[in-house]
């Protein structure tokens, strides 16, 4: 295939184009979900094409097509170059493309044991297993319980000599148990919400998970939730589990922190970012705590790849050192307009689009400390685990958030159990209130599946490395 | 260039997924879709793409057992080896106790929402649209946006005998102007055909309101009458659909509509409905496992009457099929893509004229649930929000976030626009609805711009 990719090239060259990179992308994916030990659907699908992006004389345009016969190849390269054609009726500065050495070699994301080879019968019997557990607790009304496995095999060859064949496999699982009543619908989610955790990772990653161990428990604290009084509306000490700053961390720093979005290459859709070029080295995003670092190279992180999809080697970035605010993660064409290297940060939702810049593994630095450390040191506060709900304005400023499960923190212990917590903040104000973050015993690199971005849309599995941590006077409890 | 595939040749690369021995039955989903979009920021073209997928989803049952396998390979090969994967699925899972079976013969073929013009259109003709939106920009603002013509093509067959196609087409564009001190302006259009768009009059009803919200002021957050665009009323209408609609969240309880059949849910003048076969909705007439779509009152008069159901819901619960199923294996069950609000009597203006004090919203924007069961959600305004004081917009104001029951809100909802629009929303499909003023709105908390 990267023969295919290197073909689509040369007809776009042929074609006009200055540069050009095709990338021949096969997806495969397998789900699985049971409810109440019943199947809820078991799919698979497969899905294999090209896309060629072009450079003409300063205008990019980009053509898909799943059809790989030469002479269809030829003709989406023609289009690619038609397309940027058409781009510069609109004139602007010619797109320039930071420098990067020319890659060749393969890359494969580390696997014990591939999740595709594992016999159905022995996924559906763990999930079969586990929703039986949380049936048995009386109380529950659902059961559910989800397997995702995503395979991507990318050749990608380049007008500058790249030529890189690499492969993924995701592999992902979780449960969830749901409670329903008296105008109340509970849920609690193991070990994370939305499908579970997910991770660049064989079949070794699921079995490691625990679901039939933890199902009694997560079906019990969904029936338990019922009964609990509504989170209260105050400002108070906020306290986090590593599953919840995940995606605090993918909201509020990852997204303001894409350079395309900070140059408004996003506004139309998502928005833009309060953040400025000029806030390189000098911009408090956070208290002296907090030190946050994109790293593409972590085992096991969804954002982990050999090179990105314009052949940049994975690289490890510091985003924020000691709470002040460092670099973008970026493209070649974006960081060429600060005069800077890429940072490796483009990746496209299959062959059918072109790349973005998207999250690698953006993960808070590990401090000191287990989150019970964390728990005992807080003389009264809120803890909050496992995210429901998410919001955050047009420039990544304001942002509310929901958790499944909340308790009180009162001299240091967990008391009260409470429903339906939230919180909001403004974006510095919140991280510059962090007075903990947790140690390695409990950073968790978490996976995001479901990360969306672009128009058209284009969806990214990224990942996120998250220790528990505390936040002071931080509002709580708010209500419709 | 591509073009339809048609029902003839949807038929022949289909057939050995429908001859798939060993099965009880065979549903094939054909999807095929083509065509540009031209992104723009800054007033130039940025990203610029073109595509064209065709694929099939194959849904096997055996024994009452069900498997789903997808692929791209549109070749009569592609077909058997996505049926037998399907099938193969299928033999290692339980019974499904409530499958309905497949849609019964009913066969429909309806190209009324093709426009081969819409199919056609080029990269320039695009770029040229897109030059006209940013020329109607006055000097200190720049525009972004998405320019798309998309034409796709659904089919589905069955084993019982079921044949359905119809191609369509859709062009659209959504656009942000911004610029002076903070102005910020949303405009968006949607048709089926490239013809009905007319690019500068976005542009400048976009740029209008940017220009109007220049220089937004501090305004406390708390509970105010509002006026709300389409856009913002989209929202609304889209969430209910997800968390409030759909016949398996209403049959399960967890609806904020569940159990409240032929209650007044909303003020009487509010009527919601479904109907995919009205010309003012992009909609195709038959759902994703072959059943013809039928119109569904929802919302009559402010009494919830009902949701949608698929065919394996319409069997749990005893409703009627609607035809409103998604693609399988859809754990979500059925989901209504092409809402409609009825219209009221009066104009965005005599809103405005009608109101002390209160806001004015444009759009919504990166809403979520915050309790289902209440219906309640959050979000923040976006691209022009407005004092209204004594009757008159008195100023722009910075963005609020908003935390509110949806129902509560039409609930209070006291005048219904005379004019709708096809309005979209954050992450879904787009409804058509009218401007509203409802007297009570709960402003949360605010952002800095």
């Amino acid at each position: 295939m990267l023969d295919v990719a290197k073909q689509v090239v040369e007809a776009a060259k042929a074609a006009g184009a200055g540069y050009a990179d095709g990338r021949v992308v096969s997806d495969e994916s397998e789900s699985i979900t049971v409810r109440n030990q019943e199947m809820e659907g078991i799919d698979r699908t497969s899905s294999l094409g090209v896309g060629v992006r072009v450079l003409v004389d300063g205008y990019w345009g980009f053509a898909a097509t799943a059809r790989l016969e030469p002479a269809e190849l030829e003709r989406t390269a023609r289009l690619a170059v038609e397309i940027a054609r058409a781009a510069s009726r609109l004139p602007m500065e010619p797109i320039r493309l930071a420098e990067v050495e020319p890659a060749t070699g393969t890359w494969q994301s580390p696997m014990q044991e591939d999740p595709f080879n594992v016999p159905l019968e022995e996924k559906v019997a763990l999930l079969m297993e586990a929703t039986r557990r949380m049936q048995a607790v009386d109380g529950l009304a659902f059961a559910e319980g989800g397997i995702d496995l995503y395979r991507r095999r990318t050749w990608l060859a380049t007008s500058e000599g790249t030529a890189v064949d690499q492969t993924t496999v995701h592999s992902g699982a979780g449960i969830e148990g749901t409670a329903l009543g008296d105008g109340e619908l509970q849920r609690r989610s193991f070990p994370n919400s939305f499908r579970g955790h997910i991770a660049a990772a064989g079949w070794e990653h699921i079995q490691k998970l625990g679901l039939i161990e933890e199902a009694e428990r997560t079906a019990t604290e969904a029936v338990e939730l019922l009964r609990a009084p509504e989170c209260p509306s105050e400002v108070t000490t906020l306290v986090l589990d590593s599953g919840q700053v995940e995606l605090q961390i993918h909201e509020s720093i990852g997204h303001p922190v894409e350079l395309d979005r900070v140059l408004g290459m996003e506004e139309s859709y998502a928005g833009s970012s309060f953040v400025r070029p000029e806030d390189r080295g000098r911009l408090r995003y956070a208290s002296d705590l907090v030190s946050i670092t994109a790293d593409a190279s972590l085992p096991g992180g969804l954002g982990s790849f050999g090179w990105d999809d314009e052949g940049v080697p994975a690289q490890t970035i510091p985003i924020i050192v000691d709470g002040i605010f460092q670099d973008f993660i970026s493209s070649r064409e974006t960081a060429s307009r600060l005069g800077l290297p890429s940072s490796g940060a483009m990746r496209a939702d299959g062959w059918q689009n072109l790349p973005l810049i998207r999250m690698t593994n953006i993960s808070i630095e590990p401090r000191e400390g287990t989150l019970a450390d964390i728990i005992g040191d807080t003389k009264d506060g809120v803890f909050m685990s496992t995210n429901t709900s998410w919001s955050i304005d047009d420039h990544r400023v304001n942002f509310q958030f929901g958790c499944e499960i909340a308790w009180r923190i009162e001299d240091g212990r967990l008391t009260q159990m409470y429903r339906n917590p939230n919180y909001t903040g403004i974006t510095t104000e919140f991280w510059g209130s962090c007075d903990a973050v947790g140690g390695r015993e409990d950073w968790t690199l978490w996976g995001t599946p479901n990360c969306g971005k672009g128009q058209p849309g284009q969806t990214a599995r990224v990942g996120h490395g998250a220790a528990p941590a505390r936040f002071r006077d931080v509002q709580l409890g708010v209500r419709g | 260039m591509p073009g339809i595939v048609g029902p003839d040749e949807v038929r022949r690369v289909a057939g050995p997924a429908l001859e798939l021995s060993g099965v009880d039955g065979v549903e094939v989903l054909f999807l095929h879709e083509w065509g540009g979009l031209t992104r723009f920021a800054s007033n130039a073209i940025h990203q610029s793409t073109w595509r064209e997928d065709t694929g099939f989803r194959v849904r096997v049952v055996a024994g009452g057992r069900i498997g789903v396998a997808g692929t791209n390979d549109f070749s009569p090969e592609g077909a058997r080896k996505a049926a037998e994967s399907a099938r193969e699925m299928a033999s290692v899972v339980a019974p499904d106790p409530q499958f309905p079976g497949l849609a019964p013969p009913d066969p429909l073929e309806d190209d009324s929402g093709f426009d081969e013009a819409t199919s056609l259109t080029t990269p320039e003709r695009r770029a040229a649209g897109v030059a006209d939106l940013v020329v109607s920009c006055p000097d200190g603002f720049t525009a972004a946006g998405a320019y798309e013509t998309m034409a796709s093509e659904v089919a589905v067959a069955n084993t019982e005998g079921q044949f359905c196609w119809a191609p369509s087409t859709q062009a659209s564009i959504t656009t942000v102007v911004t610029g002076g001190e903070s102005g910020s302006g949303f405009a968006e259009v949607f048709a089926s055909s490239v013809d009905e768009i007319d690019p500068a009059g976005l542009g400048r009803r976009a740029a209008d309101k940017a220009t109007a919200s220049r220089a937004p002021r501090d305004l406390d957050p708390g509970r105010y009458p509002v006026v709300l665009e389409a856009s913002a009323v989209a929202t609304l209408t889209g969430f209910l659909a997800w968390i409030g609609f759909g016949g398996r969240v209403l049959a399960e309880g967890r609806s904020c509509l569940s159990g409240k059949e032929g209650q007044e849910v909303a003020a009487e003048t509010v009527t919601i409905y479904d109907d995919a076969r009205d010309p003012g909705t992009l909609g195709i007439p038959f759902d994703f496992e072959g059943v013809p779509r039928r119109r569904v009152e929802l919302i009559d008069r402010g009494v919830f009457r009902g949701g949608v159901y698929d065919l394996r819901t319409a069997k749990q619960t005893g409703a009627a099929v609607t035809g409103h199923a998604l693609p399988p294996p859809n754990p979500e069950g059925p989901f209504p893509l092409n809402l409609f609000m009825a219209t009221g009597d009066a104009t965005l203006e005599e809103m405005i004229a009608a109101t002390d004090r209160g806001l004015l919203v444009t759009r919504f924007h990166y809403s979520n649930v915050v309790h289902p069961v209440e219906s309640t959600i959050t979000g923040m305004t976006r691209d022009g929000t407005f004092l209204i004081e004594r009757g008159e917009v008195a100023y722009p104001v910075k963005n609020f976030r908003f935390t509110q029951s949806i129902l509560e809100a039409l609930r209070d909802t006291t005048m219904i626009g005379s004019e709708s629009e096809l309005a979209s929303e954050f992450f879904f499909s787009a409804s058509r609805v009218p401007p509203l003023k409802i007297e009570s709105f709960n402003f949360s908390g605010r952002s800095d711009h």
